[in-house]
């Protein structure tokens, strides 16, 4: 009976939670439908392009080029993980942080030196709180990440990758498939020829390219542009996949609190009624008493 | 020795005309013996109250049925008394000072009047030391004092009397001194059991069974309202013997004290005082202070009592749970969420506290292991509400700490309990202070973070924990 206030209290805080919560459900949505449509466009795009930097990589063996060469022997790498700038999306940042933590592990199994980069205040925090030194950090990535900045980040990689400073580029974030399934990954973007596993079953056959002018400069041209559509690609995905599980996150805690408010008011309502109740009693109580 | 004779039958109280100038005095015993239709009708009552006009107005300790207005009273001209001494030890004996576990008279030397003065100031004894029970969440965060008083409080079905037989089979066991248990209108059934499982006992390692030490009084749920009022004092006075005239330590146990105030409640209203809140006797006070005054350890001898306490409907606020709180060092709450997690003894972390949880009685190790405990599990509670709107994932790393934390310690104040054996299939464990401040401290520092929480519940010191979940891998 004594606790009716803080019942009241703590009903207040709920809804106004879930005023919150509410409301960053619906931005979440109308994001996400931009997101979508960046992702959708972009995803075309860049599934032809490494498809045929799959094949020509393979069908080719007289040309090469350097972003298609696997090493030998793998000492450097870059780690470079996309987390969200904000919480409140379920789930999000801790499986993509997941990834990357195995994925360090591995790392340091092989004694493969490794450079982190991360983007996004929740993954600079976490990777801060469990002492992994981040070499590089970003915190401009937004809901809708800009071609140009990522093209310079690209750039970047290409060239520490061609002057051999490093020997591999993993990419650790949510894809998107489909907008009832994401999952985070770990991802090999160098060299390219380590990926598209599934386009290799479909290009089997061997498709017969001719070439003009030259394969090679072909080659120099749509290589690097396959990379930095890729990369693109999984900064997309992982704006995408942000918006959908703050969606989803932010419904569940919207209904988790109407729930609570429900209980919470029901409470409420029969703390005030039983007092009303025994302060009944006691009132006819003493009047049959002292009658 | 004067006579009167019964006016009025009001339910358990009646009242008796007396001549005006033999009254007998307030809390004398009166007596009504009669043959009705050759139903033996005998009951003692006590005079509570003078009317006026040669009336008295008497509760009665026994059942009314079968009496009728005009049946001859006899004043006793005292209050009522219960046999005293060492010849109670291992009976069993009703608010009257009767025995009832049929094993013949008791050949007592003395009978002490129920209604005595509490100790003097100046005799009580001012010593607080702390009376370990190898109950790992009592040691850590409630400990007993020795000489004290300790309530178990919770409402219906939170294991009060298991606690309370879990204690008595560790204590008294291991206890040197004399027990006395009043049983206060709980059931009739319970009391049978516990008398039957105190004979089994053994204390220590001696031959002696634990009944041997004890005496029983009981007035149960069975009985009206007059001897629920006055069994608790009966059994105090005897408790109080063993305390005045043999200065040994005392174990006193009460099961039920709210029975007693609901008791008083009952008769209350047919005494004609108006009811006060939530329906209670005006005298609610009055009534509790009197007898828990006389549950005190003077310089003589000690007696430590543990008493458990109803809370109806859950509700701490509740005028008797309330105003007994207040006389008792040690406060154990027993709180339902606890007990729906299947967490045992349900004992609530938070609510429950002690006099002597305080660096100058046990030292600032244990101080500062239990403020850590109550810390974590504090921030957890304060946690809980964003959990269950967003969510785990949305804590910060460092709270998601306090979270993973708290459940293991949550999980660690379960133990098994000895009584408890037959139906838990699990040994009882005792466990020894040192051990627990040493495991809650370690369990602080994150040195089990990795073990699952499951392996926490119902085992003793750390490193149980840790077998149990060895053996639960070698089982999977």
């Amino acid at each position: 009976m004594a606790n009716r206030r803080l019942l009241v209290k703590r009903l207040k805080a709920v809804r106004n939670i879930r005023k919150i919560t509410r409301t960053m459900e619906l931005i979440a949505t109308s994001l996400f439908k931009k997101a979508m449509d960046r992702a959708t466009e972009a995803a075309e795009y860049t599934r032809k392009i490494s498809e045929i930097v799959g094949d020509l990589g393979r069908a080719n063996l007289k040309f090469s080029h350097p972003l298609l060469e696997r090493r030998a022997e793998e000492k450097r790498s870059i780690l470079l993980v996309l987390t969200a700038n904000r919480g409140l999306c379920g789930g999000y940042n801790a499986s993509v942080l997941r990834q990357s933590l195995i994925h360090i592990r591995s790392l340091k199994e092989k004694a493969i030196e490794f450079q982190l980069e991360v983007s996004g205040k929740r993954g600079i925090k976490f990777l801060n709180y469990q002492k992994v030194p981040i070499h590089t950090q970003y915190t401009t990535f937004e809901d809708q990440p800009s071609f140009a900045a990522v093209e310079t980040l690209a750039n970047r990689f290409v060239d520490d990758f061609i002057a051999g400073r490093i020997d591999r580029l993993d990419v650790a974030y949510t894809r998107f498939v489909t907008s009832s399934k994401q999952f985070a990954v770990v991802e090999t973007l160098l060299p390219i020829g380590s990926l598209e596993g599934g386009i290799e079953t479909k290009s089997e056959a061997g498709i017969d390219y001719e070439f003009l002018p030259s394969a090679q400069e072909i080659l120099t041209e749509i290589v690097p542009a396959a990379f930095r559509a890729k990369l693109f690609k999984c900064f997309l995905d992982a704006a995408v996949s942000e918006q959908i599980a703050r969606m989803v996150a932010m419904k569940g805690a919207t209904e988790n609190a109407d729930e609570m408010a429900g209980s919470l008011k029901q409470q409420y309502n029969r703390a005030r009624q039983a007092g009303i109740t025994s302060e009944l009693a006691e009132i006819i109580g003493g009047a049959a008493a002292l009658g | 020795m004067t006579a009167g004779k019964v006016s009025q039958v009001i339910g358990s109280t009646f009242d008796a005309r007396f001549p005006e100038e033999h009254l007998p005095d307030i809390y004398n015993a009166v007596l009504i013996e009669a043959d009705v239709k050759g139903n033996k009708v005998k009951v003692t009552g006590e005079v509570q109250q003078h009317l006026g006009g040669g009336r008295v107005r008497c509760v009665a300790l026994g059942n009314t049925d079968g009496m009728r207005r005009g049946m001859d009273v006899i004043d006793t001209g005292k209050p009522l008394s219960v046999p005293v001494g060492k010849a109670t030890l291992g009976r069993v004996f009703n608010v009257l000072g009767e025995v009832i576990d049929g094993r013949g008279p008791v050949a007592y030397d003395e009978r002490w009047p129920i209604h005595r003065r509490p100790p003097l100031m100046e005799d009580l004894s001012p010593k607080a030391e702390v009376f370990e029970t190898g109950i790992k969440v009592i040691d850590l965060l409630t400990p007993f004092v020795r000489g004290g008083k300790a309530g178990l409080f919770g409402g219906a079905g939170l294991g009060k009397t298991v606690i309370l037989t879990e204690l008595i089979a560790r204590i008294a066991s291991a206890h040197g001194g004399y027990s006395v248990f009043a049983g206060v209108g709980e059931r009739t059934r319970e009391g049978n059991d516990l008398w039957l499982e105190m004979q089994e006992t053994k204390i220590g390692t001696t031959d002696r069974s634990v009944i041997e030490q004890t005496c029983m009084v009981f007035g149960q749920m069975n009985e009206p309202p007059g001897a629920r009022l006055r069994v608790a004092l009966s059994a105090l006075t005897m408790a109080e013997w063993f305390r005045d005239a043999t200065g040994a330590d005392t174990l006193l146990f009460v099961d039920n004290i709210f029975r007693f105030s609901q008791a008083g409640s009952e008769t209350s209203a047919l005494l004609g005082r108006m009811p006060s809140a939530v329906g209670y006797q005006p005298t609610l006070g009055t009534e509790l202070g009197e007898l828990q005054e006389r549950i005190t350890s003077t310089k003589n001898g000690a007696i430590t009592s543990v008493q458990a306490v109803y809370v109806p409907a859950d509700d701490a606020t509740d005028p008797a749970p309330a105003t007994a709180f207040a006389h008792l060092d040690a406060f154990i709450y027993l709180e339902r969420r606890i007990s729906e997690k299947g967490i045992y003894p349900a004992i609530d972390p938070l609510a429950s506290s002690s006099r002597l949880l305080d660096p100058q009685y046990v030292g600032q190790r244990h101080y500062n292991a239990a403020r850590r405990v109550q810390q974590t599990l504090q921030r957890y509670r304060e946690l809980q509400d964003i959990i269950a709107i967003l969510g785990v994932d949305e804590l910060s790393e460092d709270d998601k700490m306090v979270v993973h934390r708290a459940r293991r310690i949550e999980r660690f104040l379960s133990q098994p309990f000895l009584v408890a054996e037959v139906f838990t299939g699990k040994a009882g464990k005792i466990t020894p202070l040192a051990d627990t401040i040493r495991s809650f401290e370690e369990i602080c520092d994150g040195k089990w973070d990795h073990l699952p929480e499951s392996a926490f519940m119902y085992v003793g010191a750390i490193e149980e924990a840790e077998e149990q979940y060895k053996k639960m891998q070698a089982g999977a």
